[in-house]
């Protein structure tokens, strides 16, 4: 790999468990004070068993118990599971959560490292256009979701009103499933798009901009520097992007939520939306807490396979 | 070497010059249309918080006047706040002597430990908050802002370990080694060397902590049951519950919301770290 990549200076320093500290000099004797060691790091390791361990344990009790949120209810083995794998409803929310997660990553990517590849060139008012890019990622997801309610929440809402006098004939967004699950999509990029646009920019910025000399003297167009010199070099911030992405998306709950509560008909449920509905609104807590296991499932078989990509694309 | 190759390598770059100009008007272009997608929305919420009610379309603070003397915004502010601020304090205490030892130490413990937090902080929240809604329950924590605080304190502490161990990562050993040498313990040279050092990295933990709380909304809807307790996330979705939406009341909370992020943003944004940044959004 050339040496003009200043890889050490990456300042996108997302703290994975294989990160090593960069301040190799330092010589902190492992050995030193443990009991003062522990006693600095107990409150951390105290919180982070009582609001977690325990529940994870006891949402295990409940997926394989009839209980409610009253009452723990008796031992029904793997039904729940069974009962939810069986569910016409279940996969139709875990093949719209794939479909909203790649929507999610990949069109909030695409415009993020678009955008912070145009801010490397010289454009004016650049500040302004980075901070009023920034914005939809700095506003509280409350405020958005109501936002974009008013913008095209129903058929007089202004964004329908322009659509229709443009000749589009009457546009609906929230109240047909397809129309809904596209807004929805569209929604969850607007959210997501500067926060890719922030991690892009900070790998953007340790490549060094001597190396596509030559490529330009070499006739290299735009598009072969991208794909084979500057993506090559960014592609470990990359597939971190991906990961935290993925994993915030199939995650996210407000963001459906607020815009559609699920709906029309179900078509907008996510599996974390129709596991809070479960409980929450249908008070089965078993099957409720079987979707989010299921979910984890699937989410930590995703992190996996992204994990392995990282360490292949560092190893190289 | 001839001349005539050297020639046409000197002129590529001319060329291309030329050509740039056209191409920077292009990006800017594209650039501007992005800017108003992202803006566009937001211009709205401001635009419908300003305008009078009596359909003449001036602006006025006539909404932000209505919504702070006739409901219960200033409690769920007031609420929004105190959880918010306690979340940070505690956090930031929490998160810093850990970091401390994350970045300091190493071996396998340590190194388990920081694989545990990318873990816990990977698991959706839904899975544990709805037994933690059950014991909550059970010792009054539920609907009741310190058991908020707690979980506040509790989704936000991988992330803000991690921006606190990174941080201190900058922070030469030899400092604290010199300390101990004169005799200061472990404690101290964390406290008076390391920590004292640190503050650019406590502040941007702290603008995490402050907009993880600020702008959550699912674990306060499940745990926030009674309108003493709103936060303004929880409270301003009451106004939704009529049959017309008010449009400029909604919107006039929804401003009263966007502008701590905001101003935070607008004024202490090169403390906040991309790290951070990344670590924020996974954890919502």
């Amino acid at each position: 790999m050339s040496t003009s990549v200043r890889r050490t200076e990456l300042p996108l320093t997302v703290r994975t468990p294989t990160h090593e500290p960069l301040n190799r000099r330092r010589r902190s004797t492992p050995g030193r004070a443990p009991a003062t060691k522990l006693f600095l790091i107990l409150p951390s390791v105290v919180i982070l068993i009582l609001t977690n361990a325990y529940p994870i344990a006891y949402a295990a009790f409940q997926a394989l118990h009839n209980g409610s949120l009253i009452s723990p209810g008796e031992f029904v083995g793997v039904d729940n599971f069974a009962k939810v794998l069986a569910d016409p409803a279940f996969w139709r929310a875990a093949g719209f959560t794939a479909v909203f997660a790649v929507a999610g990553v990949f069109g909030s990517w695409i415009i993020g490292i678009a955008i912070a590849l145009l801010l490397r060139t010289r454009i004016p008012a650049k500040g302004l256009l980075k901070t009023i890019l920034l914005l939809p990622w700095v506003v509280p997801i409350v405020v958005s979701a109501m936002s974009w309610n008013w913008l095209i929440g129903t058929s007089s809402s202004p964004v329908p009103t322009i659509f229709h006098a443009l000749g589009f004939g009457d546009a609906i967004f929230l109240s047909d499933p397809l129309g809904a699950q596209i807004t929805v999509c569209l929604f969850e990029i607007w959210v997501n798009f500067p926060f890719m646009m922030l991690m892009m920019s900070a790998a953007l910025s340790s490549v060094d901009e001597s190396i596509y000399e030559a490529a330009k003297i070499d006739g290299a167009g735009a598009w072969q520097q991208f794909r084979y010199m500057t993506l090559p070099i960014i592609a470990k911030p990359t597939y971190i992007s991906w990961v935290l992405m993925a994993i915030f998306c199939v995650n996210d709950f407000p963001t459906v939520y607020l815009l559609t509560h699920g709906g029309p008909v179900g078509a907008t449920n996510t599996l974390v939306v129709l596991a809070y509905k479960t409980v929450f609104q249908n008070f089965q807590t078993g099957p409720g807490v079987a979707i989010a296991f299921l979910m984890t499932l699937a989410l930590a078989i995703v992190a996996v396979l992204l994990f392995r990509q990282i360490r292949k694309s560092t190893s190289q | 070497m001839t001349t005539a190759t050297l020639r046409t390598k000197i002129a590529t770059p001319r060329r291309s010059i030329e050509a740039g100009s056209r191409g920077q008007w292009l990006r800017f272009a594209i650039l501007v249309a992005l800017a108003a997608f992202a803006l566009i929305p937001i211009a709205g919420t401001v635009g419908l918080s300003l305008r009078a009610n009596n359909g003449t379309g001036s602006l006025t603070l006539e909404n932000f006047a209505n919504v702070l003397s006739s409901s219960g915004t200033v409690a769920w502010l007031v609420n929004s706040l105190q959880v918010a601020l306690a979340t940070v304090v505690v956090s930031v205490a929490v998160a810093a002597p850990a970091g401390y030892v994350l970045s300091r130490g190493r071996g396998r413990l340590v190194g388990g430990y920081s694989l545990l937090l990318f873990v816990v902080q990977a698991l959706p929240v839904i899975t544990s908050v709805i037994p933690l809604f059950i014991l909550f329950s059970h010792i009054g924590l539920a609907d009741n802002l310190v058991g908020i605080t707690i979980l506040y304190v509790a989704s936000s502490m991988s992330v803000a370990t991690w921006m606190m161990a990174s941080y201190m990562d900058g922070i030469p050993g030899s400092l604290e080694e010199a300390a101990w040498i004169d005799g200061a313990s472990v404690f101290k040279g964390f406290l008076h060397i390391v920590l004292r050092n640190s503050l650019p990295g406590v502040l941007s933990t702290a603008i995490f902590t402050f907009l993880m709380a600020w702008n959550d909304y699912l674990v306060a809807s499940i745990f926030l049951r009674s309108a003493g307790t709103f936060t303004l996330p929880i409270g301003v979705q009451t106004f939704f519950q009529q049959h017309s939406t008010d449009w400029g009341s909604v919107m006039a909370v929804a401003v009263i919301m966007l502008l701590p992020p905001t101003i935070i943003f607008a004024t202490l944004n090169k403390f906040f770290s991309v790290g951070g940044v990344a670590g924020s959004l996974a954890g919502q």
